[in-house]
């Protein structure tokens, strides 16, 4: 059961930060692309920004990790 | 790094300021700054009329260029008309000559394509018609009905029957698209009821070509094909004529480019100068080595008359100094990194050095895999191989190959072949990542923390050097925070004596009242922005585990598909798509950790690039 609700926190940890970062990025993307229609110069800075928001998942993942390997310890 | 820079004055009589410019734009070290003079004077006049000629005379000779499709010859001499309103009349001459050969050119092709599109239309009228019109001098209607307007036709026919009573016969063919050609021929007292019931209808007719409005449409269909036959010796003709005006004006065309793009560059830097009715003030910037070159130039060329004077030998702190970047040939590649942001305030650091080191580095130990590291070693010879020397593509090639280096050491170091298959090929793990999850996390951020405290110290050095001695106190306390906590947790996991953990405590404490009261509580946010900067290095851990992982993968599918052969072939197809990933991913994230976490300690962007006064040269 335990071994049930660490997976589960594991899944969360990386689940509701991966949304958060959908979200975020869902919504730098349409303004990065607008931006690029004007200023196409703009390009690796707008990947760049679209970027960002993935730390939240990749944190996520980490955590996500450390839960998996206690429950495997 | 950026190079320093010296503010000089030159002054002169004002009839020596024309060739001054011309000497200081053959010498081409000056950055041309306008002076602290009060800027009341109305602008030159004559000047102004003369930048117009040059620039009228400019839009000539490039339109003529384009238009003879000649390449840019970035070697060209400039060439010095002996008359300016001369060479304006022949430019202009040569232009409207061009202009006319290419508009011939434009018509040619213009008939041809529609001749060739309407093709098809034509030939299914060469099937239909196989007798002579009815109506010697009546008029033929050519119609396309779009696809599916078949049962249209029908319909269209029977209008014109009960409308004409046999003044009209109509022919129709589908063609390949599914569109309807129909022909309607009509005699001459008809053709005005065609017209008007076609309009009617909103049937719009076929806008037949020049040259096959034909009323007898066995007479057009071969004029039709008699005038495809001859357009390609028009068109061949015209071409050579094209060539022929190329070959004869071409070089000079070039070459009077090159001059009146330079006199265009001298007027512009004219607008810099402070010229009063019998001297003239030049100053400007230029790097601190150069300055020998200059004085001499200006002297050996205009004499004592033209005195150079320097303003001061600045120090970091001239807010307004241009900046130029020059870096040690094996981290100027990396300058296409950094040039991604404005450049960095003169006075303050460049931060390519780092860049060339950290940045592949990071990148190598996110990838870590041998094989990928030769499949992208491959990439970056064949666009080096393809790119030009001094353009972006060799420098990104360049920087491809640091990165693909720094792969393959660390694949060696993980004992990672596209994943797992390392031991197949005899590497042995140093560092096995699959295991050792927990020390890749510590590894990761303790390089992250090495990184931040590097842009603590820099971050003290611009500030010191710039004069802001509190900036530069406050960022090292924050630095010897950064270590304090390091130290003290170590003692905390007794990995340090834990007798040293209450010192090192009380011992942060100091640091932080200091640091609050060199720069306020602004420094508890920033503290707390450092700590969080160092864990965003956790990238490095997690890109690195799921690149494992998904070779992992990509080996396991050889055995889980049930023939050896098509899971080897989807194991290829992953490992392909996880060598794309491998390739954006980690730059993306790498520029990421420097662009916001390591330049945010210390990085000030905004400053002027510094462009002397020199020849004009095409871009690239």
């Amino acid at each position: 059961m335990e071994i049930a609700l660490l997976g589960f926190a594991a899944a969360l940890a990386i689940g509701l930060p991966a949304l958060a970062t959908a979200w975020a990025q869902g919504r730098i993307g349409p303004a990065a692309a607008a931006t690029l229609a004007e200023k196409p110069e703009l390009s690796t800075t707008a990947v760049i920004l679209i970027a960002i928001p993935e730390t939240m998942v990749i944190l996520g993942f980490v955590v996500a990790v450390l839960i998996l390997l206690r429950a495997g310890g | 790094m950026i190079v320093r820079m010296m503010r000089v004055r030159i002054a002169g009589p004002r009839s020596l300021l024309d060739r001054t410019l011309t000497v200081l734009q053959d010498l081409g070290v000056l950055h041309v700054d306008r002076p602290p003079v009060p800027d009341g004077r109305a602008p030159d006049r004559i000047v102004m009329r003369e930048r117009r000629h040059v620039e009228r005379c400019l839009s000539d000779v490039e339109m003529a260029l384009n238009r003879l499709r000649l390449p840019v010859d970035p070697g060209a001499p400039a060439e010095r008309p002996l008359s300016a309103p001369q060479a304006a009349r022949r430019a202009r001459r040569v232009r409207r000559r061009a202009e006319t050969l290419a508009l011939a050119t434009s018509a040619l092709e213009d008939e041809r394509s529609l001749l060739v599109r309407y093709r098809e239309f034509f030939q299914a009228f060469e099937a239909l018609v196989g007798h002579e019109l009815t109506w010697p001098d009546g008029q033929a209607f050519y119609v396309v009905l779009r696809a599916g307007a078949g049962s249209a036709v029908g319909e269209l026919r029977r209008r014109l029957e009960d409308a004409l009573h046999g003044e009209v016969v109509l022919l129709h063919q589908e063609l390949s698209s599914g569109e309807w050609a129909v022909l309607i021929l009509a005699s001459s007292r008809a053709a005005p009821k065609v017209s008007a019931l076609l309009s009617a209808s909103r049937v719009e007719e076929l806008p037949a070509p020049a040259g096959i409005a034909e009323k007898n449409v066995l007479r057009a269909l071969p004029a039709i094909k008699a005038r495809l036959g001859e357009i390609p010796e028009s068109l061949h003709a015209v071409d050579a004529q094209r060539r022929a005006l190329a070959q004869t004006e071409g070089a000079w065309l070039s070459g009077l480019r090159v001059f009146l793009r330079d006199q265009l560059l001298r007027f512009d830097a004219r607008t810099r100068v402070f010229a009063a009715d019998y001297l003239f003030v030049i100053e400007g910037w230029l790097p601190v080595p150069r300055l020998v070159d200059l004085q001499q130039r200006m002297q050996t060329t205009l004499g004592p008359e033209v005195v150079v004077s320097t303003i001061g030998a600045e120090d970091w702190t001239a807010e307004a100094a241009p900046v130029a970047l020059h870096n040690p040939p094996l981290f100027r590649p990396f300058e296409v990194l950094t040039r991604i942001l404005p450049l960095p305030k003169y006075g303050t650091i460049d931060p390519t050095p780092f860049v060339a080191i950290f940045f592949p580095a990071f990148f190598g130990l996110i990838v870590g895999d041998v094989g990928h590291g030769l499949l992208l070693a491959g990439l970056a010879g064949l666009l080096r191989l393809k790119s030009e020397p001094d353009t972006t593509l060799r420098s990104v090639s360049t920087v491809a190959l640091a990165c693909s280096s720094s792969t393959i050491a660390f694949g060696v170091f993980f004992g990672e072949f596209f994943g797992s298959l390392g031991p197949a090929i005899g590497l042995q793990p140093f560092f096995n990542r699959e295991q050792a999850t927990i020390p890749f996390l510590g590894l990761s951020v303790a390089l992250g923390g090495v990184h931040i405290a590097l842009g603590l110290v820099l971050a003290g050095v611009s500030a010191w050097r710039r004069g802001h001695r509190r900036e530069a106190v406050g960022r090292s306390v924050a630095l010897g925070m950064l270590i304090l906590t390091a130290l003290s947790l170590l003692a905390a996991f007794e990995v340090l004596p834990a007798g040293l953990f209450t010192p090192l405590v009380v011992a942060i404490l100091v640091a932080f009242t200091v640091l609050v009261a060199l720069e306020g509580i602004v420094a508890v946010i920033e503290l707390l922005s450092t700590v969080g900067h160092i864990l965003s290095y956790a990238r490095i851990m997690a890109l690195g585990t799921a690149s494992l992982m998904l070779a992992v993968v990509a080996n396991e599918m050889v055995g889980a598909m049930g023939s050896v052969l098509v899971g080897a072939i989807f194991a290829l197809l992953f490992h392909l798509v996880n060598f794309a990933i491998g390739l954006f991913s980690p730059t993306i994230h790498a520029l990421r950790l420097h662009y916001v976490e390591f330049f945010g300690q210390f990085f000030s962007p905004g400053g002027a690039e510094y462009r002397p006064l020199g020849h004009w040269h095409p871009l690239p």
